[in-house]
């Protein structure tokens, strides 16, 4: 047995093993953080009372929604010829969930009294609405991953039991994620006083909804490219170019709407004239739109890995660029207060937590049967034995 | 859900051309409320020394909770920690607060104060001093405030003073009652012989965010339910197309047999009558 593990150790990659110590020091800074305090251990102020935790919680539940996408189309628009990408999208929105789970509970100055907000409710709160949906929706991702986590265990007899309520849970599932997708955004409603003119709208929660599910596409699009890395294991390049499809259109609405609202709110001059705002708005709008919107327009990209996984990135850039604009890079400065800059802790505390999300990731890969339905990649030397021109969507095709 | 909630009880008047910067009010406050001054309940605004010498000239004002006819800050609590009692006083629950510091960013006024350097922080504000409201006392700033610049009352008759303060001295007073209609109206007035941008003072909306905050949350049941009827319908309708195709195709396959099949029988009968026939002749 004792060998058995050791070899097993022996056999990880080492990238695992990197992933394990940034998680280990994440999580003696994060100890360190709940019990020194939050003056100790962020730049958090009066003036900047949220930082880059918030960021990243925005950021990772719009990456997230791939879940919610993925769910929606396979099952409730029953495009079954998706469900191979089910599985390991699933695992990475319920990790992503548990990330940002985690950090809300490092950024509570009372973590003591964490779970106050399932007991004393008010409904005209967005944050009181998002940690809900947040709560339940992620029940509701171990519930569509439990499959996966009990195939081979001695429960994997009530397998069959739970996969019956499947479309309930999925139509469930994914009415919480437009809920909470969109209150992400009503966060910032009722701070607009402090919200750069671009960002601040009444259309936030519109806008948060529709950027979720592009960056969940991408997030699905990008991540088969990274599984055939790590785990020699992808979708077909077809499935790829399908979800690629949507993203033109997706994007498309997300920029007239956010184009469209400046305009009908008269802020459209702000577009050029606000400095580094101006900046920051046009490269959400170049980088993370205009430049995808052409790209997946074409078939060609859409049938190519590499050119999908590069507009995938660009999307994903774009949306977590929003994300941070929202609740950090746009936040209006108060006069005579520096402005917020994370401290290391804070830092060591999120990078912690993301390895830890891969970290896992990488373990279930390696110990359940997450990629059941996905095709197995040739290594790179037989492929090339085989037939050089042989590309992975010829694959994916034959497959 | 209207823009106009119900004014409060009690009103503050301050009236800047008669704060000497003393900060009394807020030592007065530290000591009632037993908060440090470094995270306090009550802090000074003002424009800091302006003009050329000799003819210096400096404003100062205190600042503290508004609390506004609408508050942002209630609307933002993730757990109802803050909330506007019947006489409209803005008050704080420390034993909900989970310490998110969402009310910090809602406020407009930048009011709600948090010691981060605590362990265990909790949010500081103005509650108009309740103690000291049961026992029909002022609040500890405006029975403290030497030159009688803090004043407190009835809210009305605070609104009205300061209105008839500045149509009397036109001269004397900018013609802005602030407090009046900022975030939706407030139970603290201010009137000023310079510009409140100048003292220092957020210029906000005259529609309090939690009316603009509540527009959109109280559609969350609507949506929820929208989603999830229309999600399920969308699922049945293509279930329902994709069995009736399957059904037709189904239909259409066995009528294609049956043909056939009745196709070969009627050969196979014609071949028989015809070997008949042919046996008979």
């Amino acid at each position: 047995m004792r060998k058995k593990i050791i070899k097993e150790l022996q056999d990880m990659p080492k990238f695992v093993y990197v992933l394990a110590v940034l998680v280990v020091f994440g999580a003696i800074v994060g100890l360190y953080r709940l019990y020194a305090g939050l003056g100790a251990t962020t730049n958090l102020s009066k003036a900047y009372p949220w930082g880059i935790w918030i960021s990243f919680d925005l950021s990772t539940v719009a990456l997230s929604g791939g879940a919610f996408t993925l769910a929606a189309l396979v099952y409730v628009f029953h495009m079954h010829n998706l469900h191979a990408a089910v599985r390991p999208t699933v695992l990475a929105g319920l990790l992503g969930y548990t990330s940002v789970l985690i950090i809300l509970f490092m950024d509570l100055g009372r973590w003591d009294r964490a779970y106050h907000f399932l007991i004393y409710p008010n409904v005209n709160s967005a944050l009181f609405e998002v940690s809900w949906c947040i709560a339940l929706y992620s029940s509701i991702l171990v519930y569509e991953l439990s499959p996966v986590l009990l195939a081979n265990t001695r429960w994997k007899g009530i397998i069959p039991v739970l996969e019956k309520y499947t479309i309930p849970m999925v139509i469930a599932g994914v009415s919480l994620s437009t809920l909470h997708q969109s209150s992400l955004g009503t966060l910032f409603i009722v701070m607009s006083e402090r919200l750069h003119p671009l960002w601040q709208s009444m259309l936030l929660p519109v806008f948060f909804l529709i950027s979720s599910l592009a960056s969940g596409l991408a997030l699905i699009i990008a991540g088969a490219s990274i599984s055939r890395w790590v785990f020699k294991r992808s979708l077909p390049q077809n499935l790829i170019a399908k979800l690629g499809w949507f993203l033109p259109w997706v994007l498309g609405v997300y920029l007239v709407l956010k184009l469209g609202e400046l305009e009908v709110m008269g802020e459209l001059h702000l577009l050029l004239n606000s400095g580094r705002y101006s900046v920051l708005f046009m490269l959400e709008i170049i980088v993370g739109m205009v430049i995808p919107i052409i790209m997946f327009s074409s078939k060609r990209v859409r049938h190519d890995r590499t050119a999908s996984m590069i507009g995938a990135f660009f999307v994903m850039f774009g949306v977590v660029l929003n994300r941070f604009d929202a609740s950090w890079f746009a936040i209006q400065p108060i006069p005579g207060v520096e402005p917020y800059s994370p401290h290391w802790m804070e830092v060591a505390i999120l990078i912690g937590v993301a390895s830890g999300v891969f970290l896992a990731y990488t373990l279930i890969g390696r110990y359940f049967p997450l990629f059941d339905e996905t095709m197995v990649v040739e290594s790179k030397r037989k492929e090339t034995a085989v037939n050089p021109q042989l590309t992975a969507s010829e694959i994916g095709v034959a497959e | 859900m209207s823009t106009q909630a119900t004014p409060g009880k009690y009103g503050f008047l301050i009236d800047v051309t008669h704060c000497i910067d003393c900060r009394a009010c807020n030592v007065a406050c530290s000591v009632e409320n037993n908060v440090s001054m470094d995270s306090t309940r009550i802090w000074m605004n003002g424009t800091g020394v302006v003009g050329e010498f000799p003819e210096l000239s400096s404003s100062t004002a205190p600042f503290h909770c508004m609390h506004c006819n609408d508050p942002s800050c209630v609307s933002a609590c993730t757990v109802g920690a803050l909330t506007r009692d019947h006489d409209g006083i803005v008050q704080y629950d420390d034993d909900r607060c989970i310490g998110c510091r969402y009310c910090i960013y809602a406020c407009p006024f930048q009011v709600p104060n948090m010691d981060l350097d605590e362990k265990m922080p909790l949010i500081v504000k103005c509650d108009m001093c309740g103690d000291r409201l049961q026992e029909g006392e002022q609040p500890a700033c405006a029975a403290t405030c030497p030159p009688g610049a803090i004043q407190f009352g009835r809210r009305e008759d605070m609104l009205a003073k300061a209105h008839q303060l500045i149509t009397d001295h036109p001269d004397k007073f900018i013609q802005h009652v602030y407090g009046e209609h900022e975030n939706g109206g407030t139970s603290t007035f201010y009137v000023s012989p310079v510009p409140f941008e100048e003292l220092g003072f957020p210029m906000t909306s005259s529609t309090s965010s939690a009316y603009l905050n509540r527009l959109v949350t109280h559609g969350t049941p609507a949506v929820f339910g929208a989603a999830a009827i229309s999600l399920s319908g969308i699922y049945l309708t293509i279930k329902n197309v994709k069995e009736e195709s399957a059904e037709e195709a189904r239909i259409a396959a066995q009528t294609a047999v049956v043909q056939a099949a009745e196709g070969a029988a009627a050969e196979t009968a014609a071949i028989e009558a015809e070997e008949s026939t042919s046996e008979e002749a």
